[in-house]
């Protein structure tokens, strides 16, 4: 008796968006010690790493696009504005990496709600391509801006010190991807909070109808504005954790490219879906690196894992338009057709 | 005073390379209802076509040009048969992400064929300029000039004056309409997709000598005919061409007059405010909403 109401407190437990993520990011703290123990490529950690810091990125823009339906074509630009916030702080400023971690989240959030005051008269593909504008303003900043952002040749920065250690260069790795695995989960519970309360309805309202969302008293004007902080926010943040985890930035990497890429991963994760995020920026990030690049005879043909990659998306675009997270949903249905049957009558 | 005709000159020509590309986005967008990031990528696999006929077999590149524009006609039919036929439910949104897939086929199909090496392109005319008010042009600005005017004038007429161009006008306002009037809604779709190709094409082409042919040949390109399109507003076609030539003209002159340095990022913060203060754009008619 007591074992089962035991278990059933484990299973209730388990069933908790909250709990689930703690698991979903434990599990995913092994992979250093796979990789420690020979199982995985060690290369690997810094793929997936990377995967991470653009999940992170594109979660902000999922809650822009999925939640409030605004459309933003500069999360390279404000992900780099970043990058060179933490970086400049911390290697030339000599500040602590929390420091430069803050100020590489709040100084692109302020950019950001200034963009968010233009999306008050524009929407849509208007609104995608002035936020390129943006982006492309920042960019040109980047290379002519030397002082500050090392100009073409980029700005490198040290290993971080982080709790009063400084990481070498054999844990670094191992280290690094823990504190990317725990901020991963953090804005993923964040996000989950935010958009589980009464922000989350008021972006639904809006994105409804903005009529209606008025007229239901949605303050228009502070939604949007809390929506580009949040997504401004988020790409700052995976710029910061970027920089101290790559330790290179440079111009050419903040382009259009970048950001049709992690719009690419909400759409194909699915919008408003907090681990299809997850899911589409393996697609899109890991995959050529972790699979295409490792499949004998076409590994050493040149562009192949972008061939590959690009002809995946539109393949997944074309049949789950509503992003592969339905995948799931779909095999389970298909799974559970010869069982389930009689159930659903 | 020559300076400055000087500028204008040249912003002509750089603005008649946005325009070509700009038309291309404003033509699929219209008819399939898609923003083609990928009229830059496509450009720049054409154009390796013409730089690979132009090296390894010698010809005179007019005649490779026109190559290049056979094979843009031909991966303009192959975009729209395989893939953007087949999207009719997808959503817009996810609708552009399949042209971000076509970015990253046509970027890795490049190097694989060509090599990863870059590539120079001559110009249509090598040598020779003309004095004109104290200014100079070269010959091949002036035919680069006269061939993005020249187009634009062709295809507008064909857009007002033809069959062709009435069946793409109606597609355009309304494809489901158009289609229960009898326009072949499908072919019309077809040719505007080997249309941007063509013209993306010939973008390349123009713009390959200032650089060298890799496989960021249209990034800026791809970039300011986007541009172009919002500051122009997307309901008409002569919008983003218009906004094209401004911004070859505003960033040459901000570039010169202003700072050589910041003059890029002036005028896109112009535009910006611009689109603000008119979300339409410069021609477009203000959208009113339903409820």
């Amino acid at each position: 008796m007591k074992l089962r109401q035991s278990e059933h407190l484990f299973s209730r437990a388990a069933r908790h968006a909250h709990v689930r993520y703690l698991l979903f990011g434990l599990a995913l703290c092994l992979l250093p010690a796979l990789a420690a123990a020979g199982v995985m490529k060690s290369a690997y950690l810094i793929n997936l790493g990377g995967v991470m810091i653009y999940a992170v990125a594109a979660m902000g823009l999922n809650l822009l696009l999925g939640y409030s339906g605004l459309i933003s074509l500069g999360t390279a630009g404000f992900m780099g504005l970043g990058t060179y916030v933490a970086g400049y702080l911390f290697s030339r400023a000599d500040l602590p990496v929390a420091v430069s971690v803050v100020a590489a989240v709040v100084i692109p959030t302020a950019v950001g709600i200034l963009v968010g005051l233009v999306s008050l008269r524009i929407s849509g593909l208007y609104l995608a391509i002035a936020t390129l504008c943006v982006s492309e303003i920042l960019r040109k900043t980047y290379e002519e801006f030397d002082s500050f952002t090392g100009g073409f040749s980029g700005l490198k920065t040290g290993y971080p010190v982080l709790f009063g250690m400084k990481l070498s260069r054999e844990s670094f790795n191992t280290v690094m991807f823990v504190v990317l695995v725990i901020a991963l989960v953090g804005v993923m519970m964040l996000t989950h909070n935010l958009v589980s309360g009464q922000l989350g309805r008021a972006l639904h309202a809006m994105r409804g109808s903005e009529v209606a969302a008025q007229a239901m008293g949605v303050n228009l004007l502070k939604y949007r504005l809390i929506a580009f902080a949040l997504a401004t926010a988020y790409a700052g943040l995976a710029g910061a954790l970027y920089m101290h985890f790559i330790r290179y930035s440079y111009p050419a990497l903040w382009t259009l490219g970048l950001s049709l890429n992690i719009l690419a991963v909400v759409v194909i994760g699915g919008l408003r879906s907090i681990y299809g995020t997850v899911l589409g920026a393996l697609v899109v990030f890991g995959v050529p690196d972790l699979i295409i690049k490792n499949i004998p005879y076409i590994k050493d043909l040149p562009g192949v894992s972008y061939i590959f990659n690009g002809i995946l998306i539109i393949v997944i675009i074309m049949f789950y338009p509503q992003g592969i997270t339905r995948l799931f949903s779909d095999l389970k249905t298909l799974a559970g057709k010869p069982f389930g049957k009689g159930a659903r009558g | 005073m020559g300076t400055l005709l000087q500028l204008l000159l040249r912003s002509l020509e750089t603005g008649g390379i946005y325009a070509l590309a700009a038309l291309g986005i404003i033509i699929i967008y219209r008819t399939s209802n898609i923003t083609h990031f990928a009229q830059g990528a496509m450009g720049m696999f054409n154009a390796f076509v013409v730089t690979m006929l132009f090296t390894r077999f010698g010809l005179p590149l007019w005649l490779c040009t026109l190559g290049g524009m056979g094979t843009a006609v031909l991966s303009g039919f192959a975009v729209d048969l395989i893939i953007v036929r087949h999207t009719k439910k997808v959503s817009p949104v996810a609708k552009q992400i399949i042209t971000l897939g076509l970015i990253m086929v046509f970027v890795g199909i490049t190097p694989m064929l060509f090599g990863v090496d870059p590539l120079r392109l001559p110009r249509f005319i090598e040598t020779g300029a003309v004095a004109l008010g104290g200014a100079s042009i070269s010959y091949n600005g002036i035919l680069n000039i006269a061939l993005g005017v020249g187009i634009m004038l062709a295809l507008f007429y064909v857009l007002q004056n033809t069959k062709l161009g009435l069946a793409i006008r109606t597609t355009a306002s309304n494809e489901y309409t158009a289609r229960l009037m009898g326009v072949p809604t499908r072919r019309v779709t077809l040719f505007a997709w080997a249309l941007a190709a063509a013209l993306g094409c010939l973008s390349g082409v123009m713009i390959a000598p200032v650089t060298s042919v890799t496989v960021n040949l249209m990034d800026s390109v791809q970039v300011n005919a986007l541009i172009a399109c919002v500051l122009g507003g997307f309901q008409t076609f002569y919008g983003p061409v218009l906004g094209a030539y401004l911004i070859g003209v505003g960033n040459n002159l901000l570039t010169y007059y202003v700072s050589s340095v910041w003059g890029g990022q002036i005028l896109y913060l112009l535009i910006l405010l611009f689109i603000v203060f008119r979300p339409q754009g410069l021609v477009g008619k203000k959208m009113v909403k339903k409820v």
